[in-house]
């Protein structure tokens, strides 16, 4: 068992952050994307040696992450809070106290979307699991993933592309 | 800017958000999760390659008919409300759902499914009861570990849980009703109890008997 740990630990490494801006753009919240996601991680470690032979380990650290969302949902029977869009925007761009210097206007228009389109959008572009695994992890079917994705590609256009062409003019 | 382009900003935002938690302490967190799958006297465990797993918890109704006589006795979590060793319940579609949270009373679980039509040999003893033979058709005599995809689990009779699919499987979901004819079922165990690493569950087709399976 001790043998598995520097496999999880280079594994942790190299995902934990692409994991935690997914879970991020999912539930819409930092300090809550990182708890579900370090629970994950945790229970990925538990069970290593079948999760690191899973076909897509990531996939799986996701799916529970979210699941572990959903269970905390149910048990405070109140809805994840997710931050007012006022403020995402008004963020300053540029590291806080835990470094981050996610583009606000982009998060606030991942926010905007419905969450199950933020979900697609977090696993096909920016995890970039294929579409069969992004509808593994959801529950749905893979047409249904391309349908959200659709519609949330559109909506992001609609929504960064003037505010950039915007910026592009000044 | 096409698609492409507001792909690749949508992917340039992975490296801006940094999971500050050090890997000691998702470690030192797992450890707790582990501990806490090993209860006393459970079989909690994870396979080898195809993964076997048992654990969560079981609320057992009551007024169920087919509820099972749980063995091992865990603490009550609330009034009305025990922890089972497992738990057999009849599903809306006729099929039968075994969760397991501990590998005892087998002779219970055994007793429990035969009562719902599932003819079953069950030994929790590391060994296969030696009065079952393989059900010889194709592919359902092959051995299985509980939770593989592969095999039985998922063709004809019974199916790992597929809400669990990318989770850890911890039940079981039998048709009687599909399960070939004059086959039967064998639970069994294999490894040490409470060795995680070692530990597995198994589910495989054998030929029904008097001996094996009740009928």
């Amino acid at each position: 068992m001790e043998a598995q740990r520097p496999d999880f630990g280079e594994f942790y490494r190299e995902v934990k952050d692409e994991c935690l801006f997914a879970v991020l753009v999912s539930v819409g919240d930092r300090d809550t994307a990182q708890d579900l996601v370090a629970e994950a991680f945790a229970r990925a470690w538990a069970s290593w040696p079948a999760v690191s032979r899973h076909p897509a380990p990531v996939a799986w650290v996701i799916r529970t992450a979210l699941n572990a969302g959903v269970s905390r949902w149910r048990r405070r029977r109140r809805e994840v809070p997710v931050p007012d869009l006022a403020l995402v925007a008004d963020r300053p761009a540029a590291g806080g106290a835990s470094g981050d210097c996610v583009d606000p206007g982009i998060m606030a228009a991942l926010l905007r979307l419905p969450a199950r389109q933020r979900q697609v959008v977090a696993l096909r572009l920016v995890l970039d699991l294929d579409t069969e695994h992004t509808a593994h992890v959801l529950g749905i079917a893979p047409g249904t993933v391309q349908a959200h994705l659709g519609r949330a590609m559109a909506a992001l256009r609609d929504d960064l592309i003037p505010a950039w062409q915007e910026e592009n003019k000044t | 800017m096409n698609d492409n382009e507001l792909i690749t900003v949508l992917r340039e935002q992975r490296g801006t958000v940094l999971m500050t938690t050090p890997v000691e302490q998702i470690i030192s967190r797992g450890r707790a999760v582990r501990a806490r799958r090993r209860v006393p006297g459970v079989a909690a465990a994870m396979g080898t390659a195809a993964v076997a797993a048992v654990a969560v918890s079981v609320a057992l109704p009551a007024s169920h008919p087919g509820a099972s006589h749980p063995a091992a006795k865990h603490p009550a979590t609330g009034p009305g409300l025990h922890l089972t060793a497992w738990t057999v319940s009849r599903q809306a579609d006729g099929s039968i759902r075994v969760t397991f949270r501990d590998a005892t009373d087998p002779a219970g679980l055994q007793r429990t499914l035969r009562a719902d039509g599932v003819p079953v040999s069950v030994t929790f003893t590391g060994h296969q009861n030696p009065a079952c033979q393989p059900y010889s058709s194709g592919s359902s005599q092959a051995y299985v570990p509980f939770g593989s995809k592969t095999g039985p689990l998922g063709g004809p009779g019974f199916t790992s849980d597929p809400k669990d699919a990318y989770s850890t499987p911890d039940a079981l979901v039998i048709d009687p009703s599909a399960l070939p004819s004059g086959a039967g079922l064998q639970i069994w165990t294999s490894g040490t109890p409470g060795a995680a690493d070692n530990f597995q569950l198994h589910v495989n087709l054998v030929q029904a008997s008097p001996q094996c399976t009740g009928s």
